[in-house]
């Protein structure tokens, strides 16, 4: 009885620490095979906007955390919101950052992307860098990762050729709200 | 039992050394908890509640910011297309290449002020490259044949790597955002490039003012060609253009002095 205790102690430990070990070793596979899906969605040019954009985020969508940036956009000001602005506010700037970032996607003709390396900065956080080679310059754009209470990696923030997208966002956002309220910034959207 | 007990806590206490946390069932929302607050705080290193940056120039740079907005829409961009639309792709290309050779001098001098030697060596070895087997820079040939990447210094970048702050943001007409250490740090560096001159001497190319604002016209409505696009696409993420652009430089640049 003992013996079959610590067998079943000593299998559950391996197996829940090497299920953890799996995910964070394979970001990189991972995100390089849905950086080639999405690439592969956007050039082709039989799919309409909608459908392409609804596949698209089919696949990003368990890889972002929009809750988390909508959480650090505000700052502080999170804090102080009704559950109900919060969800609304969410709802409004995870279709922001989308529509943003299929605005990007616009402009992609076939440059080279490379994920090049992949760091671990702190016990929750990972870098991902990758390259974009265009024409003439090479573009670095760096996805950071959080290991999030639910024990998965998520991106919290994007840094595109040094400006991080939640930076400047949480900048713009909170000038623009010492002067207008959270409606009239959902509206802005 | 007690053994299995004891090994149990020992095993649990030894791997919640290490990065990879197994919770005990009970204690685990009290720990979820914490760790939520550990992340919040977190994030808050991260991205700091920062306070407005000094900005004295403010309402003349806003008022500039709206002026380069329109040379750009209404100027350059319409001009930026046509040369698009007649000029080949691979010409594009070797056009900028062949400017980007020229501002060897720029280059190598401010890797050097940097200390950063084997960057310099490296851009020496493009030079000389590019300039002969890569026709006078028209090809990049140190970078797709021997693997040599530019390393981009600038004066700006030069001084805020020896602790020079930024000072404040200033908005050029036509160069677009900019602060006191990069204005400076252009105004030397125009010394360095071949293409700024008002006389033919030594490293300069052109003979008179004329020659060298058409070179220059040419190498901004060449790049801007290769970039079109980008400058709408990156205007549609800001709510209030001037702050956006100024923040979005500020930033650039401090990861490029990093660099």
């Amino acid at each position: 009885m003992r013996i079959f205790f610590l067998k079943i102690t000593i299998i559950l430990l391996f197996l829940s620490s090497s299920l953890i070990a799996i995910e964070e070793n394979s970001i990189k596979e991972v995100m390089s095979i849905k950086i080639d899906q999405v690439l592969k969605i956007i050039s082709n040019k039989n799919l309409t906007k909608d459908i392409a954009s609804k596949r698209t985020f089919k696949i990003l969508d368990e890889v972002f955390d929009y809750k988390t940036m909508s959480k650090i956009s505000l700052g502080k000001r999170y804090k102080s919101l009704t559950k109900e602005e919060k969800n609304r506010f969410q709802k409004a700037f995870e279709n922001k950052l989308k529509t943003s970032y299929l605005d990007k996607l616009d402009l992609y003709t076939n440059e080279k992307i490379l994920i090049t390396d992949i760091k671990k900065v702190k016990k929750n956080r990972i870098k991902l860098y990758s390259e974009i080679y265009g024409k003439t310059e090479t573009y670095k754009i760096i996805y950071k990762f959080h290991k999030s209470k639910k024990k998965q990696w998520l991106i919290y923030d994007v840094n595109i050729i040094g400006i991080s997208i939640m930076k400047t966002y949480k900048k713009q956002f909170s000038s623009f709200l010492k002067e207008n309220s959270l409606e009239q910034l959902i509206d802005s959207f | 039992m007690k053994l299995i007990i004891i090994l149990m806590i020992t095993l649990f206490i030894f791997t919640s050394c290490t990065s990879k946390k197994i919770d005990l069932p009970d204690q685990k929302e009290n720990k979820m908890e914490t760790n939520l607050l550990l992340e919040d705080d977190d994030f808050n290193d991260e991205f700091s509640e920062e306070e407005e940056i000094v900005d004295p120039l403010k309402y003349y740079n806003i008022m500039m910011t709206s002026v380069n907005d329109k040379i750009f829409t209404y100027g350059l961009n319409p001009i930026a297309s046509a040369y698009d639309y007649t000029v080949h792709d691979n010409i594009k290309v070797a056009v900028s290449n062949f400017f980007s050779n020229l501002m060897y001098p720029i280059r190598f001098v401010n890797n050097v002020l940097q200390f950063k030697f084997k960057n310099a060596s490296e851009e020496t070895g493009r030079f000389l490259i590019n300039s002969t087997v890569g026709l006078f820079g028209l090809f990049d040939l140190a970078k797709n044949e021997f693997n040599l990447s530019p390393h981009n210094e600038d004066f700006g970048q030069t001084l805020g790597h020896w602790g020079v702050g930024p000072g404040f943001h200033i908005v050029l007409p036509i160069f677009g955002p900019s602060n006191l250490r990069d204005s400076i740090g252009l105004f030397t560096d125009a010394y360095l490039d071949p293409t700024f001159s008002k006389e033919r001497k030594s490293w300069k190319i052109p003979n008179n003012n004329n020659e060298s604002i058409l070179l220059n016209t040419t190498r901004v409505v060449n790049n801007t060609s290769l970039k079109l696009g980008q400058y709408e696409n990156l205007k549609k993420d800001s709510i209030n253009l001037y702050p956006f652009l100024r923040d979005t430089y500020e930033q650039k640049r401090e990861q490029e002095i990093k660099e």
